[in-house]
């Protein structure tokens, strides 16, 4: 694939033995059972499967906004489960980027104040944050939207003022849970080609979830996900 | 200005309705606790003021000891001798705190219009103190006639004001003359004319038919002697009341006079239990605003939250710390709390200000007249209801917005439809 100096590549996730519960009154569900998971840096992974095949748990657990009931989750070299909840919420804001299937923009603030969210979250001052935010907003091709709020905004515009929420403090990997979910099929296509191109230029590691397999052929490797395991895990 | 302070105003405008629900709820609890408080200082320094200068009691009195105890059964025993008052007037000689010192006599007996007799009270003093002390009082106060008639006078000693129930008893006006009579400190009977200067309305409707302002001489001669029973104080300021107080009674257990000393409020037991009356009320009103302003913030904070709950786990996953969701709701709360105080800061003045042009009049219990009726600005009210109604505000969304923060998992918040 070009682009990626895979030369450089080491595990930003490991993934040894997890398994994830939920109790569902008196039922024990799992929904993760022992995954072994290991993506490198720089990776484009594609997690599919149909509904229920534990994906959107597998990327919850990356993503640090849930706990593994079982099981040994490293990221970036570190065990997760030695942190606090702040040092969480640290990790989450400046390593792990965040796309959802529903945007999740804040509805009261421009598409130019969603970017800046996570580097204000971060304490970083307005001034520097909307510079930087205006930056990613050329280059997600919005540059004249910056003043407007998410409801006039398209799905797909949307989605692009997520990713580059998603990018701006410029994070280790990028959690996308579904993102095309709610999109047509041409703007899901130029919503993964985007998330490619970042991949690609900046080298951030992109793990997305999709029940979508024509989304499949854009990615450098899949794994396919079936009552929580993982049943396949192709590169290309 | 900061990201949360954006989106709490924002947040604030896009909930117009809610937001000015809770906005008026505080405006209007702001409002109730300075106009009542406004009104019950008024009835306070009304009464305080009332007592001290219309009424020519002084800040202080001075008795003999046991007066007030026993004085009542044989006052003549606890009456203040010549050479006592000189010996007081030298400790009061040249101390600028006391603007005034004036002896009083209280006395009890018969009168009669020649026709009927009945009791009476009367205190008896020197016309022109009193009507120094009177020309001190301030405000509304100071513009109340207090007697229909004539003034007495200093060089008029048979001149005496009745209370008006007093005057119709006896059905006499102004210009009459009649007869006091009472027994002596020797236990002898004593007569002396009087001319009806005046009449009066009594500070207590009890006495309406029995009182009888009249010159210290007058009451001196009629009881056949040259003692006072107390000494009435005005000072220059009523804040001192309490250290002028202290400073006599160290100077009397120099001088080994064997006196006691009452300040007004002691002296006026009405003030005290309307005071404790009204300290009651308005903490009654101020509990029934706390209730009001904090339940109209708690459920406007959680219908806020249940509305936001995805955009909390947003937030939550962008990194934001669970104290920062709590933050971004009290900032709301606080801001909401703001506004409404400054709304209730004008509906106060709008109302002060209403009350000052309508002039409405009322009649207070224990008075036969009807006085004005006003409402103060208290800054220190003011003040302490402002800050308190943005910290209550503040304080009313903390607990549903650790609940929000605390209660649910970030992935429950992503889901939440």
């Amino acid at each position: 694939m070009q682009g990626i100096d895979f030369a450089e590549t080491s595990p930003i996730i490991t993934m040894r033995g997890v398994w994830k519960y939920y109790d569902l009154g008196e039922n024990r569900i799992p929904a993760l059972r022992g995954v072994d998971l290991t993506i490198n840096r720089g990776e484009f992974v594609a997690v599919w499967g149909p509904s229920g095949s534990g994906k959107s748990t597998l990327c919850n657990l990356i993503g640090l906004i849930d706990d593994a009931s079982d099981g040994v989750v490293e990221l970036v070299g570190r065990e997760v489960r030695q942190l606090s909840d702040d040092q969480m919420s640290e990790f989450r804001n400046k390593t792990i980027g965040f796309v959802f299937q529903h945007f999740n923009l804040i509805p009261v603030l421009s598409a130019l104040e969603n970017i800046m969210l996570p580097l204000q979250i971060q304490g970083v001052s307005a001034k520097a944050a909307e510079k930087k935010a205006t930056g990613w907003m050329m280059e997600i091709g919005l540059g004249d939207y910056t003043g407007q709020r998410p409801d006039k905004l398209s799905g797909g515009q949307r989605q692009r003022v997520a990713i580059a929420r998603a990018m701006v403090t410029d994070p280790s990997m990028v959690i996308a849970d579904e993102p095309t979910a709610n999109l047509d099929s041409q703007n899901a296509g130029k919503i993964i080609d985007l998330m490619r191109e970042i991949n690609m230029s900046k080298g951030t590691t992109f793990i997305f979830s999709t029940h979508d397999q024509r989304l499949l052929g854009r990615v450098q490797r899949h794994l396919q996900m079936q009552d929580g395991m993982i049943v396949e895990d192709k590169s290309l | 200005m900061s990201a949360w302070v954006k989106i709490a105003i924002r947040n604030i405008i896009k909930n117009k309705r809610r937001s000015l629900y809770t906005i008026i709820a505080i405006a209007l609890g702001f409002a109730a606790v300075n106009v009542f408080g406004g009104y019950t200082e008024y009835m306070f320094t009304s009464l305080k003021n009332g007592f001290i200068y219309n009424y020519g009691n002084g800040h202080l009195t001075i008795f003999k000891k046991g007066y007030l105890e026993e004085g009542k059964l044989d006052p003549t025993k606890f009456l203040i001798k010549d050479n006592e008052l000189e010996a007081i007037k030298e400790i009061f000689k040249g101390d600028p705190r006391i603007l005034l010192s004036t002896p009083k006599l209280e006395v009890t007996g018969l009168v009669s219009n020649g026709r009927v007799s009945t009791i009476f009270f009367a205190n008896a003093r020197v016309p022109s103190d009193i009507e120094f002390i009177r020309s001190k009082s301030t405000g509304m106060l100071a513009k109340i006639k207090l007697f229909d008639g004539n003034k007495l006078a200093d060089d008029v000693p048979n001149a005496v004001g009745f209370s008006s129930g007093l005057a119709r008893k006896l059905d006499m006006r102004p210009g009459d003359t009649g007869t006091v009579t009472s027994p002596t400190i020797e236990g002898m009977v004593n007569a002396v004319d009087i001319d009806l200067y005046q009449t009066f309305e009594s500070p207590m409707a009890e006495l309406n038919d029995k009182l009888i302002d009249m010159n210290l001489k007058l009451a001196q001669d009629l009881y056949d002697t040259t003692s006072v029973g107390s000494i009435t104080v005005l000072l220059s300021d009523t804040g001192m009341t309490d250290k002028v107080r202290a400073y006599l009674l160290g100077e009397f257990n120099r001088t080994r006079l064997e006196m006691e000393v009452k300040t007004w409020e002691e002296m006026s037991p009405f003030y005290r239990k309307v005071r404790d009356m009204f300290d009651v009320i308005f903490l009654f009103v101020f509990i029934i605003v706390f209730v009001i302003v904090v339940m109209s913030v708690v459920n406007t904070v959680s219908m806020s939250i249940m509305e936001r709950t995805r955009e909390i786990g947003t937030l939550r996953a962008l990194g934001l710390k669970r104290a920062g969701v709590v933050k971004l709701f009290v900032i709301e709360s606080l801001l909401m709390g703001m506004v409404g105080s400054l709304f209730g800061l004008v509906i106060t003045l709008i109302v002060w200000y209403a009350i000052k042009v309508i002039g409405p009049t009322w009649v207070p219990p224990h008075i036969t007249k009807s006085v004005p009726l006003e409402v103060f600005l208290v800054p220190s009210y003011l003040v302490v209801s402002f800050f308190s109604l943005i910290i209550l505000s503040a304080l009313a969304s903390m607990a549903p917005a650790r609940r929000a923060s605390y209660g649910k998992s970030i992935v429950d918040a992503l889901g939440y439809v």
